[in-house]
């Protein structure tokens, strides 16, 4: 980072805190400060929208990953779109309708008071792991671009959202949400057309698509029927959709986004407007980590991508394991081998394309691929063995390593501006959700009933001090918590199949309040519950992609509460 | 530029429900533009 890099990112930080408090000033009423009076326009929510779901390891970790696995990461997002339209066509109009704060004050209305508990404290439970990751992910890798203290990073960033989203509330969130994203998308298109601007002038873009394709990078559809592959269409259709619908339909950080709009017709454009944009998009984003891909083969990449790993090694050898080092040199040695074979392998492929070479066969760049992947791997083993047996994975530097590497001076600044974008937008929406489901379902439905407005907005205004501090805290000693971070990951998965399920008993069945044969508020919690437990179970006891887990809680949730509320009646 | 939005009419096309479907559509366009991208690129041994 040079000083007009600097100057870069702090006065798009300046820009983003002022724009979000002038923007959320006089949000002193709940609906107000919590649903910005139902004022937005669809563009704002939709941008806001898509700006909470795309974090910065969503960013940096996309890249990353059409680096190591390619592009078959697209069909994840396959059934956002049809979850769009769902959600458009019967959440949408029935929370407006239902005049609710949040998500789960409408499983009240249709259940009874421990339904809506029990979904509220899942989300809590689910949303402040997600919140500390969130914040936590993005600054360790931030802290080694940057040169920070893991901590100093952490305590930047929830700084900067805390500061505009405590006084804003969803109307400072929101509106700098429009701004994050257009600096994100500036950076996105930065960093493709850098890609393809910086590599050797003898390979033009054709030529990298090629090379792409030949290291087998643009595998961006597959239609295998394995359900244990993890990324394929079908996965990506049926189970990204039902994520997508847990995600969109069930999780307060994205409901509040659209219950903010002006009408049921903007609210429903917001999600019409991500359902086109959001798969193109990331599609662009999975090309440019296969050109990144490219690039790298013309210029000599990094053994580690993630520079402190190498620091593991020399502290290792003074405390006396040797072993790791010799072992990490000869992987270095081997591994600069195979990158000159790959080299040579590229430029040799590319002469018999261009010669019309009818049979140009790139078995011997896939070979000098995976030569170089072998060296990787020993030179990872090492890494290993020098720390503490720690898995050792650093895809989501790889991005960031060519930016600082090899982009002009300002666009450093600028990409790491939209780094930061990206996660100020997603932790800000989520500390006013995790802050607004505890006010509303929490406080004010269990402790403190009949309240003046000026007393919950202070609530609130609390709530979300307290979860970025929480968010800090959690991100201060994330580095003590090892395979928790990976649980983490899987958090989403493991908690948003029961809570779709428990919406679509609300939406799709009637209820036991108005009908004789409807949904009871004991099915409903009961068959939470039951879901709950059959996806940690086939989290435990099966192989399949997690991309299936909520289509079992969803499932199990819908068919033990049917049961359940048909035999409670008999 | 979109019609003034309320909760009967979608920003273009006449109904809610054309415009579903049209998102439809254009979802499966996307994939088979990405399936022939996947195979144009793709180089068997």
């Amino acid at each position: 980072m040079r000083t007009l890099d600097w100057m870069v990112l702090i006065l798009s930080l300046v820009t983003i805190v002022g724009y979000g408090l002038y923007k959320g000033r006089g949000s002193s009423t709940i609906q107000s400060y919590l649903l910005a009076d139902k004022s937005l326009p669809w563009w704002a929510m939709g941008l806001s929208i898509m700006a909470t779901q795309a974090s910065a390891i969503t960013f940096i970790g996309t890249t990353g990953q059409a680096y190591v696995d390619g592009m078959r990461f697209v069909q994840f997002y396959f059934g956002l779109p049809l979850a769009m339209i769902i959600i458009s066509a019967t959440v949408v109009p029935f929370f407006h309708k239902a005049g609710v704060v949040t998500a789960y004050e409408f499983l009240e209305q249709r259940f009874d008071a421990k339904t809506r508990l029990a979904a509220s404290i899942i989300f809590l439970i689910q949303r402040g792991l997600g919140v500390g990751l969130a914040l936590y992910a993005p600054a360790v890798v931030l802290s080694v671009i940057l040169g920070w203290s893991e901590r100093v990073t952490v305590l930047i960033m929830a700084g900067v959202v805390v500061s505009y989203a405590v006084p804003g509330g969803i109307k400072a969130v929101t509106w700098t949400d429009v701004q994050q994203m257009m600096l994100i998308f500036l950076g996105i298109l930065g960093a493709f057309f850098a890609a393809v601007w910086l590599m050797p002038s003898d390979v033009s873009f054709g030529d990298a698509l090629f090379l792409a394709g030949a290291s087998g990078k643009l595998n961006a559809v597959d239609f295998s029927l394995d359900p244990n592959n993890r990324y394929t269409v079908w996965s990506g259709l049926i189970g990204g959709m039902f994520l997508a619908l847990s995600y969109f339909g069930c999780d307060q950080s994205q409901v509040q986004r659209y219950l903010t709009g002006k009408s049921v017709g903007h609210s429903r454009t917001s999600l019409i407007f991500n359902a086109i944009v959001k798969v193109p998009l990331q599609f662009f984003i999975l090309l440019t980590g296969a050109m990144v891909f490219v690039f790298y083969q013309f210029e000599r990449p990094p053994l580690l991508f993630n520079k402190t790993a190498e620091t593991r090694i020399e502290q290792a050898g003074r405390a006396g394991n040797a072993l790791a080092g010799v072992q990490y040199q000869a992987a270095l040695e081997q591994y600069n081998e195979a990158l000159e074979e790959r080299r040579d392998a590229a430029y040799r492929l590319l002469e018999a394309r261009r010669n019309g070479s009818p049979a140009a066969d790139p078995a011997e760049l896939r070979d000098a691929n995976r030569a170089v992947d072998a060296a990787r791997r020993e030179g990872i083993t090492a890494v290993e063995l020098a720390g503490d047996g720690r898995p050792y994975d650093d895809t989501n530097y790889i991005f960031m390593t060519f930016v600082t590497t090899y982009f002009p001076v300002g666009a450093v600044g600028l990409i790491i501006a939209a780094i930061f974008a990206a996660a100020m937008s997603t932790i800000s929406a989520e500390l006013n959700s995790l802050a607004t489901t505890s006010m509303i379902d929490i406080y004010r439905r269990h402790f403190h009933r009949g309240a003046t407005d000026r007393h919950y907005v202070f609530i609130a205004k609390s709530a979300t001090a307290f979860w970025g501090l929480y968010a800090a805290v959690f991100a201060f000693f994330g580095g003590r918590l090892g395979s928790l971070i990976e649980a983490v990951n899987l958090v989403g998965s493991l908690f948003y199949g029961s809570l779709l399920g428990v919406f679509v008993l609300a939406f799709g069945f009637p209820s036991a309040k108005r009908h004789k044969y409807g949904v009871s508020g004991t099915g409903a919690f009961t068959g939470l519950v039951v879901g709950e437990i059959a996806i940690l179970l086939t989290s435990w006891l099966t192989e399949i992609s997690f991309l299936w887990y909520n289509v079992v809680g969803c499932v199990v949730v819908v068919s033990t509460g049917l049961l359940v509320s048909r035999f409670s009646r008999s | 530029m979109p019609r003034d939005l309320n909760d009967d009419r979608p920003p273009f096309l006449n109904t809610w429900g054309q415009l579903y479907a049209a998102i439809v559509v254009y979802l499966f366009v996307l994939i088979g533009l990405f399936y022939a991208f996947t195979r144009a690129y793709r180089i068997s041994p």
